[in-house]
């Protein structure tokens, strides 16, 4: 159990902080300030290294290429592209003082680096110039005729806005690449470390479109969610269950032969059709059920009545299996030969020991209550779990998806073991080690 | 070699055994027929779609016109004529736009899902479920601890927010479903494994000093091949429809007509009394899943030979 528990951190861990490319930008949109992302970060963790490093990257310089363009250097006065004919594919500095364009301010007392790939014809006379930090630093660039790489350190001071500038006095600079690195003051202060100590503090985060801690928004939703999918669960098992008796007493009767096929037509109408159908036909033209809102049980019948239908077919067939298969078996076949009714042998042997799967099938579906339906909350405004995150997923409120995701995984591993143990408690054959 | 040279009779054999089997029910052919139409369908909107990108121009299921906007189904246009049936058969939608054209486009949009996403989940759950199975001890314990986290997310849920990190479109839905639905074929193939990893056969096999990965590839995959198909014909509807709820939620396919895209504009006019298009796409997709429904569960009937006796009883 633990194991799981801790490969379901990681697979959320690896979906949202490293596949997912970036989440401030999923969740500003891609014309948000890099101040307003960063604070995203910061907030959120994502501007540390993934899991150890010195190094990380800051978003007030973007990583540069200048044989792909420009980059923030597309204002700056005096800056050129190398023209094709010299070879093209850099940044060409003639003499002056350049202010490296920067987004915002860098953090005081913070070490950063400037890492550069660059030419300097013999002759030519560069260096860094750092204003503002302390001391007040400059870094001379060595002659370099063929691309050479090269970094610059500054600390910056407490409460100075620091300037960097590349200061050319002769010759020509030609930069190719130039990005800006802060380091951690510990390596070990890492995304994946700030993860797991938030998810210790059982801290899922702060809801982006919202503003709540999404704790408090879970905590929330649990009873809507709840009071939906607990009667979809059990009047389905109830339902399930008796028409499944109902076949295994006919077998291979007609009524048993319709009810199978039912069961497959059932099964392959769309959620949606019967959503869309049942909020039609019963709701706006028979009027017979409210459409929209939780405020009575009303509002509940018909969406706890379209996830019965939906999820029917597949019960059905799976418990019918589960009776047949008991129907088979040798204890079943001396029941009869001992000549007890298809009726006693029905009600007292098969369905006792089928009763085995049927109650493990149900406890696995326990965890699905929780994060509600995710269809059917959102149709019928029942402000529960599974609006909540179809809401969530369309507006990439990363944490909230995460958080559902998580919780809803822990209870899913906590029901398996759950499974285990009420197996052994209803089957005398299986002992727990 | 006798050993490889004399494996594809029985397997064919079985093979040819399931397709009489499969033939002989005739609600299996009609599904089949079923199924094929669709295809041919979707290979048809394939085509379409390639031949107006190649020609740069709106193809017809995006032609907007807003002379024939809500048009009913052919044959009950007024004043009825053999020129509207064939004109518009099933009826135009709310900006104009053909109904069966956009329903094939959705045909080529859910075979696509379907297939691409077998391609992604098969390969992962035939390869980690053949490795467990066969290797056994750690890698098995790995692989176990991996398929039954990924058990544990919570199924549409994960699928969205796999489709959501990676982004919105086909690409996402592919993903979302490909990375997710492994798990079941993986824990049957190891299973299937397990059993068949100290049959004499294998035992053979890796006396002769046979590799391991020749071993699992060309003697066990093959005998435990009807699991795949199996659950091959049976996740093919499955991806089907959770392909219409994302593109539905909005997050699955973009700017094409899928069948979720077309059901979440229909919706909205049904209100109006435009019932064509939601009659229309609800049939073409209770037809494929049903369809692959009744085939996946024959071909299980055939291929697994526990049920054939079962069913003889």
């Amino acid at each position: 159990m633990i194991p799981t528990v801790g490969g379901v951190m990681l697979i959320t861990f690896v979906l949202f902080n490293i596949v997912g490319g970036s989440p401030a930008v999923l969740a500003l949109g891609k014309n948000a300030s890099p101040q307003a992302l960063e604070e995203f970060d910061e907030q959120r963790g994502f501007n540390k290294p993934v899991v150890f490093g010195w190094w990380t990257r800051t978003r007030a310089y973007p990583d540069t290429d200048f044989r792909r363009g420009m980059g923030p250097w597309a204002g700056v006065m005096g800056a050129a592209q190398i023209p094709e004919a010299a070879g093209g594919g850099g940044l060409r500095l003639t003499a002056g003082e350049y202010v490296v364009p920067l987004a915002f301010d860098l953090k005081s007392e913070t070490i950063y680096r400037w890492e550069m790939q660059y030419r300097l014809a013999p002759g030519g006379h560069a260096e860094w110039r750092f204003e503002g930090a302390a001391p007040s630093a400059t870094g001379p660039l060595e002659v370099a005729p063929r691309w050479q790489r090269a970094a610059a350190q500054v600390r910056t001071a407490r409460d100075v806005s620091v300037q960097a500038r590349l200061v050319v006095k002769s010759g020509v600079l030609e930069l190719r690449t130039l990005r800006l690195r802060r380091r951690m003051p510990r390596p070990w202060d890492s995304q994946l470390v700030f993860y797991v100590r938030q998810l210790a503090r059982l801290d899922l985060g702060v809801s982006l479109a919202t503003n709540q801690r999404v704790t408090t928004m879970l905590k929330a939703g649990i009873l809507p969610s709840l009071s939906l999918t607990a009667p979809i669960l059990f009047v389905e098992l109830a339902v399930a269950v008796s028409l499944a008796l109902i076949c295994a007493y006919f077998r291979n009767s007609w009524l048993d032969r319709s009810l199978v096929v039912t069961a497959v037509v059932l099964m392959s109408v769309n959620y949606l059709v019967w959503i869309i159908l049942g909020q039609f036909v019963a709701g706006y033209q028979l009027g017979w059920f409210p459409i929209w809102g939780y405020e009575s049980w009303r509002h509940l019948l018909l969406p706890v009545l379209i996830g019965v239908t939906s999820g029917l077919g597949g019960n059905l067939r799976f418990y019918r299996t589960i009776m047949l298969d008991e129907m088979y078996k040798d204890y079943v076949r001396t029941a009869f030969a001992k000549g007890l009714s298809l009726r006693g042998v029905l009600f007292r042997h098969v369905l006792r020991n089928a009763l085995i799967p049927v109650v493990t099938n149900t406890i696995i579906a326990l965890p699905f209550l929780y994060t509600g339906s995710l269809l059917l909350e959102s149709f019928f405004g029942i402000p529960g779990l599974g609006g909540m995150s179809v809401n969530a997923i369309n507006s990439a409120d990363v944490d909230v998806v995460r958080g559902v995701v998580l919780i809803g995984a822990v209870l899913y591993v906590v029901a398996n073991l759950l499974t285990d143990v009420v197996y052994a408690l209803v089957d005398p054959r299986v002992r727990l080690r | 070699m006798n050993a490889t040279e004399q494996r594809p009779a029985p397997s064919a054999a079985l093979w040819g055994q399931t397709w009489r089997q499969l033939r002989e029910s005739r609600l299996t052919r009609f599904c089949l027929g079923v199924i094929a139409v669709f295809l041919v369908a979707a290979l048809y909107g394939e085509a379409n779609c390639l031949w107006h990108r190649l020609r740069d121009e709106t193809p017809a299921y995006q032609r907007v016109d807003l002379d024939k906007r809500y048009l009913p189904p052919g044959i009950l246009r007024r004043p009825f004529a053999w020129r509207n049936v064939v004109q518009h058969p099933l009826g135009t939608d709310n900006l104009g736009r053909d109904v069966l054209q956009r329903t094939i486009q959705g045909a080529r949009i859910a075979f696509l899902v379907g297939v691409v996403t077998a391609l992604i989940a098969i390969p992962i759950g035939v390869i980690l479920g053949c490795v467990a199975g066969y290797f056994g001890g750690r890698v098995d314990e790995f692989i176990v601890w991996l398929y039954s986290t990924v058990a544990a997310m919570p199924g549409l849920l994960f699928i969205l927010a796999v489709a959501m990190v990676v982004g919105k479109g086909l690409q996402g839905v592919y993903l979302g479903i490909g990375l997710t639905t492994w798990v079941g074929l993986c824990r049957l193939i190891r299973g299937e494994v397990l059993k068949h990893r100290e049959r004499p056969y294998v035992l053979a096999a890796r006396a002769l000093g046979f590799s391991s990965w020749r071993i699992i590839f060309r003697h066990i995959l093959p005998n435990v091949m009807h699991v795949v198909i199996i659950t091959f014909s049976l996740r093919f509807p499955a991806a089907i429809s959770t392909e219409v709820f994302m593109s539905f939620l909005g997050i699955g396919v973009q700017g094409e007509p899928s069948w979720g895209v077309m059901i979440s504009n229909a919706r909205l006019r049904l209100w109006q009394g435009m019932w064509w298009e939601m009659t229309f796409v609800t049939l073409a997709i209770l037809a494929v899943v049903l369809a692959f429904n009744v085939v996946g569960d024959a071909l299980r009937d055939a291929l697994d030979p526990r049920l054939r006796v079962r069913e003889g009883a």
